[in-house]
């Protein structure tokens, strides 16, 4: 039972990075703009697309394919803000609207362009494994892990260590102030929408080798990020942190007594579960009339 | 909303829905577009009340409609009950089920409320999949009985032909719009548009905004499970796909295209979004792109949908005729 | 210029109609999924079809009666939805008028399409979905050229029973295939034995982790994969990367060369599939069939497109026996009686409408081929299955 319980750590943990990056993106969004981006988990999915794209087509290198796919999903960050999101501001439900019309239009354009067939790519650290006693991964469980630990370090000091980052958190706090101290806030909107962006198309470089990219792929992981900025806490980055990687390993562990038929259903009731009892969520600071 | 508009909408609209056999009799492809455009319809007059007259956003309510779908299934296969009280006892266990999601979760923050509508809506469609005993499963129920005829007086009711089962989608649906209609123009409807406004400002006012949004997620949610109903009993088969996240997108979508708020506007919504696309039998992909631009375009300049832009044309057409009578 | 285009569509338009008037259409309505999430699948369906109408055609028609007929397909897109499967079939039968609709991917989209089907007294033959349910409506219009979920279970059920298998195992899609494969066999295989770990994972999930941990700690000898190819190369692969030995049984999807591509001899070597149609067989009619799919598509054949070209053939000699092409109650009735031999196996409908082709078990060989293991009397070595 130890083997088990071990072997579905370092799987949880692999898929709660995964969940890291997304709800990462999700929350900096969601703290800055005040956005729900439902749209997200395309994104994600059109990330593995463009690292397939890169890696075969164009530098025939893994690493290179990941930056390929960041540095496009910026560039489709910065024009989503600007050409919908930015005139949506303050207006949660076309907000909605708007995010519901990006899923339809990029999900079924992927298709027009892909076909319905998934796509597989595999670079060398899925080839490889590690043995771990009776056990075994691949390398790539660990490139993950460790590339994700990286981003989120990086994330974290650009956010302290930085005018810029400084600036995004400072609107996120109090967006009055920030532009009374000289922050122009549109800049900080486009720069949020493209790290998160960037983000979400690292995971989906990161997790579609290792599995199969398709139209989608994105759809589970939005999901779950979603939960995990929730019980997190809305707008707080290390909630997220705490809560994509909560998510991974109890949806892990919990399929060792709960049938998986159900893992879904688990991560939804503990997530209205949490909604009930304590909205603000792990880390979140309780605004005043909520709840 | 213009008064006027609205009730001239809604009358052209019933009148053409009870014209529509007579129209299309020898059309048997046409009434059946028309049927289950109808059986959109109903869930999406539950969304309008809650959506467009409460301003709360749902994207599970499918789910909610499969409760009532395999409610009323399982009530009239299994155990035999009548179309009416199926059909009733379908609502009322959607409608329940509204009011337990609805008690603790209605106080949240309107985007909590959104994410719980999802995750319920995901919790349901997972149920309707893996009760194999119950509800078929992921193998779909079949042999879902059409309501049995009846007689009144001379006059023969059957619903076996697709006649007589658009006749009774009609009903139904004109019954659930009539619904609609009471419950706007009553003071409960304008409390409810209080609420969406501002819900501070209804609050001090005295409006028990709780209570209203309760009631109008309890009553949206068993609207849906009646829209569920009809669904099933018209494909006489019922399956989770039919009532997954993807379907409850789709439901809100066709309330924004057809106008939010707009008494007609899930009509005008679930034929623009069911029937066309369905005559024209466009390319699924084709059509979803072409809708997701809609909706982007609409978000940003016409937020209140195909029914606001009549609106506004009808106002401009009145504004003119006016004009010509004061000066002539 | 515009008197110019008018002469000229009015050229084409009486060369047609004489074309028409030389050679009569017959047009098969047809309901699969061209789109979403089992689009890879309704393509093999669709070329199953297609070539069946190539082949047909190609031979300078069908005769029925004193007239040739030459084929043609009115296709409609299902995407696996109820609704619009329904929409599809009425429109067949409506508009189209079309005597007999072939096709359908999805249970519970064939569930809502055979009612109308009763409706308007159309036949329609489906030559993929497998829930046992389809045949069990008294719809005297439901024909199923391919066989059921109840079929299929008993010949997995009767090969593990003739293994050493137990504990078993399951991993399966949580969709009419899956769900309805894990519990017919469990039932089959009745209470005595052992089950190891059941799992079901959504349709596009293809993280197998939590699976794989719970079939090494139930201790399982054998696991049966009840899913496509794309997430059952990957199951094998995580399976078998996770360094699990078990006895592998799987679909009909898992024993192609296609599936092969995906992965590679080691790791397939001694699994076992259930088969609708082992394209390899050293039997005449498949190799023709199967000669003839990879003229026209260049790979491998599949089941699907196999059944489905069964399916026209079925149709074809129900309208010979009938003597009509348009009176869709005559053909019903000729389609209750024939019986003919098909690429699948012999094609003869019970009264409840279901056909019993044979299946097949076959086993991957060390070198990347199969061989057929059951039934007995068509077993054959590696290179046949």
């Amino acid at each position: 039972m130890t083997t088990a319980i071990f072997e579905q750590f370092i799987n949880g943990t692999m898929m709660g990075s995964i969940y890291v990056l997304m709800a990462l993106g999700m929350v900096l969004i969601y703290g800055v703009m005040h956005v729900l981006n439902f749209a997200h988990g395309v994104l994600f999915m059109v990330g593995g697309y463009l690292a397939h794209l890169f890696f075969f087509n164009l530098t025939g290198s893994y690493p290179l394919a990941i930056l390929g796919a960041m540095v496009s999903l910026a560039l489709i960050g910065v024009l989503l803000e600007r050409a919908v999101f930015r005139a949506l501001r303050d207006n949660l439900r076309m907000q909605i609207v708007a995010s519901l019309g990006l899923i339809m239009i990029i999900q079924n354009g992927v298709v027009q362009i892909w076909g319905p067939h998934a796509l597989q790519m595999r670079p060398p650290p899925v080839e490889a494994l590690v043995r771990i006693g009776q056990l075994s991964f691949t390398v790539q469980h660990f490139v993950i892990i460790g590339v994700v630990a990286v981003s989120v370090a990086a994330l974290y000091l650009f956010l302290t260590r930085t005018r810029l980052g400084t600036a995004m958190r400072a609107t996120s706090q109090h967006p009055e102030a920030a532009v009374v101290v000289g922050i122009d806030p549109n800049r900080v909107y486009t720069l949020t929408f493209m790290i998160a962006s960037a983000l979400a198309g690292l995971g989906g470089a990161l997790l579609g080798p290792l599995f199969l990219i398709f139209p989608q792929m994105g759809d589970a992981p939005m999901l779950k990020a979603l939960s995990a900025i929730i019980i997190g806490g809305m707008g707080s980055v290390p909630g997220a942190i705490v809560g994509g990687l909560g998510i991974g390993i109890v949806e892990s562990l919990s399929t060792l007594v709960v049938p998986t038929d159900y893992r879904d259903t688990i991560v939804f009731g503990v997530l209205i579960l949490m909604l009930l009892i304590r909205p603000w969520g792990i880390f979140g600071v309780r605004v005043r009339g909520e709840h | 909303m213009t008064r006027s508009f609205s009730n001239l909408a809604a009358l052209a609209c019933l009148v053409l829905g009870a014209l529509a056999p007579l129209i299309f009799g020898g059309q048997p492809y046409v009434l059946y577009v028309l049927t289950l455009a109808l059986c959109y319809t109903i869930p999406a007059i539950g969304v309008n009340i809650l959506y467009g007259y409460t301003g709360l956003v749902s994207l599970g309510h499918m789910g909610f409609a499969g409760v009532g779908a395999y409610t009323t299934a399982l009530l009239m296969k299994d155990v035999g009950v009548p179309f009416v009280p199926a059909l009733l006892g379908g609502a009322l266990a959607a409608g329940v089920l509204g009011v337990l999601v609805g008690i603790p979760c209605l106080r949240l923050r309107s985007h909590f409320f959104i994410v719980v509508t999802l995750a319920v809506g995901m919790i349901l469609f997972t149920l309707f999949n893996n009760l194999d005993a119950l509800t078929g499963g992921a193998e779909g129920l079949p042999g879902i009985p059409r309501p049995a005829p009846f007689s009144i007086g001379p006059i023969d009711f059957e619903f076996r032909s697709l006649t007589g089962f658009y006749m009774l989608t009609f009903v139904v649906t004109a019954l659930i719009f009539a619904l609609q209609f009471v419950l706007v123009r009553s003071d409960f409807g304008r409390s409810l548009s209080s609420v969406r406004q501002d819900e501070a400002l209804a609050s001090a006012r005295g409006v028990n905004v709780f209570g209203h949004k309760l009631m109008a997620f309890a009553l949206s949610t068993a609207i849906a499970g009646a829209g569920g109903a009809m669904k099933v009993l018209f494909l006489r088969a019922a399956a989770p796909m039919s009532f997954d996240m993807h379907e409850s997108i789709n439901l809100m979508m066709m309330l924004i295209l057809g106008g939010a708020g707009y008494l007609v506007g899930p009509v005008v919504g679930a034929i623009t979004f069911i029937a066309v696309p369905e005559f024209l039998r466009i390319a699924a992909e084709m059509r979803f792109i072409f809708f997701g631009f809609v909706l982007l375009v609409l978000a940003r300049f016409a937020p209140r949908g195909i029914c606001g832009l009549a609106e506004s044309a009808y106002k401009k057409l009145g504004r003119r005729e006016k004009t010509v009578v004061g000066y002539s | 210029m515009m008197k110019r285009m008018l002469t000229a569509a009015l050229a084409t338009a009486l060369m047609a109609s004489a074309a028409y008037a030389q050679d009569e259409t017959v047009t098969f309505g047809i309901v699969t999924a061209q789109t979403g999430p089992l689009a890879a699948p309704g393509k093999f369906q669709m070329n199953g079809f297609e070539l069946a109408v190539e082949q047909i055609n190609g031979a300078g028609g069908f005769q029925v009666g004193d007239t040739t007929y030459k084929l043609a397909l009115q296709v409609y897109d299902t995407r696996c939805n109820a609704a619009e499967g329904a929409s599809a079939m009425q429109r067949l039968v409506t508009v189209d008028q079309v005597p007999v609709v072939l096709g359908e991917l999805c249970s519970p989209v064939a569930a809502a399409e055979g009612p109308i089907a009763q409706d308007f007294g159309v036949p329609l033959i489906t030559t993929v979905p497998t829930a046992a349910s389809l045949t069990e409506q008294d719809n005297p219009y439901y024909f199923r050229i391919n066989a059921n979920s109840n079929q299929l279970n008993a010949a997995l059920a009767q090969y593990i029973q003739s293994i050493d298998g137990a504990p078993l195992s399951f991993i399966a899609w949580n969709n009419d295939a899956g769900r309805g494969g894990a519990n017919g066999i469990q039932k089959l295989l009745g209470d005595n034995y052992e089950i190891g770990y059941v799992g079901f994972f959504n349709v596009g999930e293809v993280d197998f982790a939590n699976h794989i941990t719970n079939i090494r700690n139930a201790g399982s000898k054998s696991v049966m994969l009840l899913m496509d190819e794309e997430p059952g190369a990957l199951a094998i692969r995580q399976i078998r990367d996770a360094g699990l030995e078990v006895q592998l049984v799987g679909t009909l999807a898992m024993g192609s060369n296609r599936f092969l591509d995906r992965l590679n001899a080691e790791y397939l070597g001694g699994m076992v599939q259930y088969s609708a149609f082992p394209p390899n067989a050293p039997i005449e009619r498949i190799k023709t069939f199967s000669d003839a799919y990879k003229a026209k598509y260049g790979e491998e054949s599949h089941g699907f497109a196999a059944q489905s070209y069964d399916g026209i053939f079925a149709a074809v000699e129900a309208m010979k026996a009938a003597g009509t092409t348009t009176d869709p109650e005559a053909i019903r009735d000729a389609l209750s009686e024939i019986s003919f031999d098909g690429v699948i196996g012999p094609i003869k409908f019970d009264e409840t409408g279901q056909a019993s082709p044979p299946v097949y078990i076959t086993e991957w060989c060390d070198d990347g081929t199969r061989k057929i293991i059951a039934p007995a009397d068509l077993a054959a070595e590696c290179g046949a299955g």
